[in-house]
């Protein structure tokens, strides 16, 4: 019978780890998950969202641009230089109401390694998980917790 | 008992022994049969009902859950659309579903021939081993393939016909129109058959190397988990691009406002390299084992 | 195809399994219409030959040739006109033994599926050809694999051990089919640890051991070189038979362990030798033969030392071809 020996799997298993080894190393820096990426995408998700709960509320007519949604964000955790997936994003994102005003509030991120994340606002600014809207249906509230992709290539 | 008449003939002088090749070998006639085998076999038939069943199942559960799997994306809208059903059984079968579904054909098909002795009954049939281990590896992609249609199609079907077909929610925040929704998530389904076949060949790898079934259909399974839990421990992202798990999150670009297409070529290209390496490896496995069972 | 190619040729053939030698430089040659036999006992090589030559496994050393073709350049169609199988035939058990054997006959091609119900009907399966493969005997298997094997319409059968598991009635029934088989023209290689079963169909006989052959040419050949046959015999009065013994030069009679005595001697000699006991006023009261000729000298072949040396030559070439059947 010839199956792989343990000779022959001792050789595989040290080509393998080398092989990981290597790409480790050459991974190095480069990272898929970075701060312009984050902000690039929670500022327009944010804003089509908010234009959709808008219209769930009963003022319609809001745009995207009109909302102008200015996001900064970072990672909480030290030594992080605001790369790399994890639960600890925090994102302050500003923008301007139906009204005219101002509003700010702070989202907290999960996101994960391939560029998908979670985010979930202030329940003070964006209101509960269920919404009435001006029909009176309960519906989801759009940007009570959302989800978001961008692009990791 | 009496002697056919084909065999009964006169004894045929050396010098006109007809040497007429009995069989030519042709790999659509053994895969003809290998799909033949697959057909009568209980476990094959098994999976495509559950794949067939499931989904809807799946649905009338969670109809009747408050929490929703938010975890998983597109969770949170499962009562809202019904396009949001097969786009959250997506994302969760990638996790270890896929690599199972697959790994029932694909892990079993060279490693039942070990296992039933049977190699020594088609090798000494007029086909080489080239021809067989072609027609056992398109039946296992056929499988795959199948399979992967009918639960895309199925949950598509629990989905709008369960929930409804109201619209749904890309990834960027907008709604996206109905009419165009069910294209998306069928697109965004069949953007997992590459890995998918990546999987297929992984199993058809470890079950030409191992020689059984068990290790076969539960390898790819592990390889797979071992590969979604390097990608949630946060390994380094040029090694987890090059991991046949990311390739079933391609997916997401599609459902974007402004498409994305960069995940989905490279996870077609690192599909395509796994199916080349674990081929290769398999064939030369096959070509060069001594059959000394059965 | 040129008169006087062999249906199989092999030379200086050698098969190691890591440290063990399975096939030992083996030379062997079977000509067309003959019913040849490897004989030899479980280990000696038998099985990794036949697979070797069906390309289940592939030779260290040495060439096969079968009908001239070698696998490197003939590939599978070296098996044209060959069928056989190695062991006990294996079928697929969830599916029935007809649809196993139309699965062989699509492999074959060439209309072999249109004598998918004559061949069952040779084997005595017709039947019993709608039921699932797993629900078989052993017999039955063995039966559903010389039907797969005629299939094929093959000028070449290679049994492994055909009557392997089968009852007598079986066996009996196994050995008229290869008998008649032969007789229609069919060239058969059977393998056998059976000494008995070999000298009844075989033309020409190989005898391996432990990888090696010990012995190669006509059963006819080896018989002329078998020792005296051996018997067990009881008498009124063994002591007068024994003294009787040594008035008979030809007869080698001996206390026998387990009681009587024993006698070795051609069945000419040993009818003179019973006949003087008559004479002598000793009555035979049991008389019945303990080895065969050919079994014992095929024990002495294949479980002496090598090394002690044994008077039969291994001959590199049969010397009695032109008896053999075609």
């Amino acid at each position: 019978m010839h199956r792989p020996t343990p000779g022959r799997l001792v050789r595989a298993a040290v080509a393998v780890s080398a092989a990981t080894a290597l790409t480790a190393a050459l991974a190095g820096c480069a990272t898929d998950v970075t701060r312009p990426r984050v902000e690039g995408s929670i500022g327009p998700v944010f804003a089509n969202l908010y234009v959709q709960q808008q219209a769930l509320l009963g003022h319609p007519g809001l745009t995207p641009t009109a909302v102008a949604t200015k996001p900064t964000c970072h990672r909480t955790t030290p030594g992080s230089h605001d790369k790399g997936a994890g639960s600890d994003w925090i994102c302050q994102v500003g923008w301007t109401d139906g009204t005219g005003k101002h509003q700010n509030g702070k989202f907290e991120l999960q996101v994960r390694s391939n560029g998908c994340y979670q985010a979930g606002g202030p329940t003070k600014i964006v209101g509960p998980l269920m919404i009435q809207t001006s029909t009176d249906k309960q519906v989801i509230n759009p940007v009570f917790e959302f989800d978001g992709c961008f692009d990791t290539t | 008992m009496t002697i056919p008449a084909t065999t009964a003939t006169a004894p045929v002088p050396p010098a006109t022994i007809d040497l007429r090749p009995v069989g030519r070998g042709r790999v659509v006639t053994a895969y003809r049969w290998e799909i033949t085998k697959l057909a009568a076999q209980a476990r094959t038939r098994a999976t495509l009902a559950v794949c067939l069943v499931a989904p809807f199942v799946f649905v009338v559960l969670l109809d009747r859950q408050d929490r929703l799997p938010k975890d998983t994306l597109y969770g949170r809208w499962v009562h809202a659309s019904g396009f949001a059903t097969p786009l959250m059984i997506l994302g969760f079968a990638a996790q270890w579903v896929f690599p199972l579904l697959t790994s029932l054909v694909a892990g079993d098909i060279f490693a039942s021939e070990d296992q039933h002795g049977t190699w020594k009954t088609i090798l000494t049939r007029s086909h080489s081993r080239t021809q067989i281990f072609w027609a056992k590896t398109l039946a296992a992609a056929t499988f795959a393939t199948l399979v992967l249609t009918v639960l895309a199609l199925s949950c598509l079907a629990a989905g709008v016909l369960l929930v409804g077909h109201q619209p749904l929610e890309s990834l960027s925040g907008t709604l996206l129109p109905s009419g165009r929704t069910a294209g998306l998530v069928l697109a965004a389904w069949a953007s997992a058959l590459p890995p998918l076949l990546g999987f297929t060949a992984l199993g058809i790898m470890l079950s030409v190397l191992t020689r059984s079934s068990p290790m076969g259909i539960v390898g790819p399974i592990v390889l797979g988990l071992v590969m979604q839990l390097y990608a949630f421990l946060n390994g380094a992202d040029t090694i987890r691009h090059l991991l046949l798990v990311t390739p079933f999150d391609a997916w997401h670009g599609l459902l974007a406002a402004h498409p994305y297409y960069g995940p989905l070529r490279d996870g077609t290209l690192v599909s395509v390299g796994y199916i080349l390496i674990c081929l290769a490896v398999a064939y030369t496995a096959l070509r060069r084992r001594d059959i000394t069972g059965g | 195809m040129a008169v006087g190619v062999p249906a199989v040729e092999a030379s200086g053939l050698v098969k190691r399994f890591g440290g063990l030698i399975a096939v030992d430089h083996v030379d062997l040659r079977v000509d067309v219409g003959e019913v040849y036999g490897i004989l030899g006992p479980n280990g000696a090589g038998k099985t990794t030959f036949l697979r070797m030559l069906f390309g289940l496994i592939r030779p260290d050393a040495g060439t096969l040739r079968v009908f001239g073709r070698t696998w490197g350049d003939a590939g599978p169609s070296m098996l044209d006109g060959v069928a056989g199988f190695i062991e006990s035939p294996r079928f697929y058990p969830y599916l029935s033994g007809r649809r196993n054997l139309d699965l062989l006959a699509g492999l074959d091609g060439g209309g072999a599926d249109s004598r998918i119900d004559e061949v069952l009907d040779v084997v005595d399966l017709a039947g019993r050809a709608g039921d699932k493969v797993g629900g078989y005997s052993f017999g039955m298997r063995q039966r559903l694999g010389v039907a797969a094997s005629l299939l094929r319409d093959p000028q070449l059968l290679v049994l492994d051990e055909p009557a392997n598991g089968l009852d007598p009635a079986g066996i009996r029934d196994m050995r008229a089919l290869v008998t008649r088989l032969a007789a229609g023209g069919l060239t058969v290689l059977l393998s056998s640890h059976n000494m008995d079963e070999v000298e009844e169909i075989c033309d020409n006989v190989t005898i391996m051991r432990t990888g090696r052959v010990v012995y190669h040419g006509s059963i006819n050949q080896l018989r002329a070189q078998a020792p005296d046959p051996s018997h067990r015999l009881v008498t009124s009065d063994d002591a007068q038979a024994l003294r009787l013994g040594a008035d008979h030069p030809a007869v080698s009679v001996s206390a026998h362990p387990d009681g009587g005595l024993a006698l070795r001697a051609q069945p000419a000699d040993a009818d003179a030798y019973i006949l003087a006991l008559g004479q002598a006023g000793v009555a035979v009261r049991a008389l019945h033969l303990e080895v065969a000729p050919l079994e014992s000298l095929f024990f002495m072949l294949t479980e002496s030392d090598p090394a002690a040396g044994f008077d039969v030559p291994a001959q590199t070439q049969p010397d009695t071809l032109t008896g053999a059947t075609s």
